[in-house]
């Protein structure tokens, strides 16, 4: 059952990064290995969220990390720059509800704003949500740009002798 | 080399980084990619972007001949295509010792390229939206609300983005459509109608921008990732307003 959830969790997610990618117009060549990374990418996050009890930043952070990369490996092979692998395989794990609800809470405080203690409620919510946000997505990408500092020329030369120019 | 030389080349490189840049490349990339450029056709490249404009500096190495301009940044929805192919133009160019009328010839066969088709996008991004409901543990019912949700509010989005709307409102009258297609799954009372609902204006989020602002960020070119964090900001209040104008008139209240 557990197995069957992670298969299923990594499964959807993959499809999730292959649409949302699709809106940024990647090179068809490389929609599989997108799906491959978000599906490893999300499936570590959601074992390393559920069984383990990592908070959501350090294990998007992880997350990131692995998909990055792989990103060098897969890059090389459909000569695609490291971004336009990590970037779609990211987007199922970028943090949306947080950060709408974010600008709701202000709504909501700025409606509540003459009783304090709704006040200072939802003045909480819009902090607690604006940090998670902000702090999932700056590890996503500081995540999946690891790799990139660790090898700097291979990393660089993802496109070099490309065969689809 | 002579002035005229110069001013070609430098016309050469001051198309490819506005459409790079234009395109949502990150900008070290794009940088690093300009100078390899320059350096295949033996002159130096320095570049300061904002973003809205760039200025561009090239120069010779031998006769110190300059040419130097600001040049502004069209707006190009992003694409990844452009991103991996135009990368791949400058090492081709580095590699092989194309000349600039090779160079150039390639450049505009790579950027002429048909588009991934609309409605296949359209379709893709609504599987997609129905799978991120699953994800946030919606049943077969919301995934199918969802679907249909997302279907006609990326419609909607494609249409006036085709007529050159003002994005901002693009985003809030689709946000809305998505999310008051979604609330009908209050109407049916299914169990997971909340999350129906608050998955069906994701599409929306500005997922490419946040990621690149903080690339950017954390390769130090601090300023022009803060602009794109601001740009996406903006985007997101932009769903979320057009998303509180629905919940205002199903549910009297957005948390």
């Amino acid at each position: 059952m557990i197995a069957a959830d992670i298969i299923s969790d990594g499964l959807f997610a993959a499809v999730a990064a292959m649409g949302f990618g699709s809106i940024s117009d990647p090179p068809m060549r490389a929609f599989k290995y997108i799906a491959l990374l978000a599906a490893l990418g999300h499936a570590a996050r959601y074992c390393l969220m559920t069984f383990l009890g990592v908070d959501i930043a350090s294990a998007s952070f992880v997350a990131a990390f692995i998909i990055g990369t792989g990103s060098v490996w897969a890059g090389k092979k459909v000569f695609c720059p490291m971004t336009v692998l990590y970037i779609p395989a990211l987007l199922p794990m970028v943090p949306g509800t947080y950060a709408y609800k974010t600008v709701f809470s202000l709504i909501m405080f700025l409606q509540g704003i003459s009783s304090p203690t709704q006040g200072s409620e939802y003045l909480q919510a819009m902090i607690f949500n604006g940090a998670v946000s902000f702090s999932v997505i700056f590890m996503l990408a500081v995540g999946a740009t690891v790799p990139v500092f660790l090898l700097r020329e291979k990393a660089n030369s993802m496109t070099r002798g490309s065969r689809y120019i | 080399m002579e002035q005229k030389n110069v001013v070609e080349i430098a016309d050469f490189i001051a198309r490819y980084l506005s459409y790079m840049l234009g395109a949502g490349v990150h900008t070290s990339r794009v940088v690093r990619n300009s100078k390899r450029l320059g350096d295949a056709l033996g002159v130096d490249v320095s570049i300061h972007t904002s973003q809205k404009t760039a200025t561009l500096t090239v120069m010779d190495r031998v006769g110190h001949v300059k040419d130097t301009r600001v040049l502004d940044i069209p707006v190009f929805p992003i694409s990844f295509e452009w991103n991996a192919d135009l990368s791949a133009l400058s090492w081709a160019a580095y590699d092989r010792n194309m000349t600039l009328d090779e160079v150039k010839t390639k450049f505009e066969e790579l950027v002429s390229k048909p588009k991934m088709n609309p409605v296949f996008v359209l379709f893709m991004a609504s599987l997609a939206n129905a799978s991120f409901c699953r994800l946030f543990g919606g049943d077969i019912w919301a995934m199918l609300i969802t679907f249909a949700a997302t279907m006609i509010g990326f419609f909607t989005r494609q249409h006036l983005a085709r007529r050159h709307v003002n994005h901002y409102i693009v985003f809030i009258v689709s946000a809305f459509v998505a999310s008051i297609c979604a609330s009908t799954a209050l109407t049916l009372g299914l169990d997971s109608a909340e999350i129906a609902l608050a998955t069906s204006v994701l599409y929306l989020v500005p997922g490419v921008p946040l990621i690149n602002g903080v690339i950017d960020i954390t390769d130090g070119h601090i300023q022009i990732g803060i602009s794109r964090l601001v740009n996406a900001l903006m985007l997101i209040v932009c769903i979320a307003i057009g998303m509180s104008g629905t919940l205002m008139l199903v549910k009297d209240s957005l948390l």
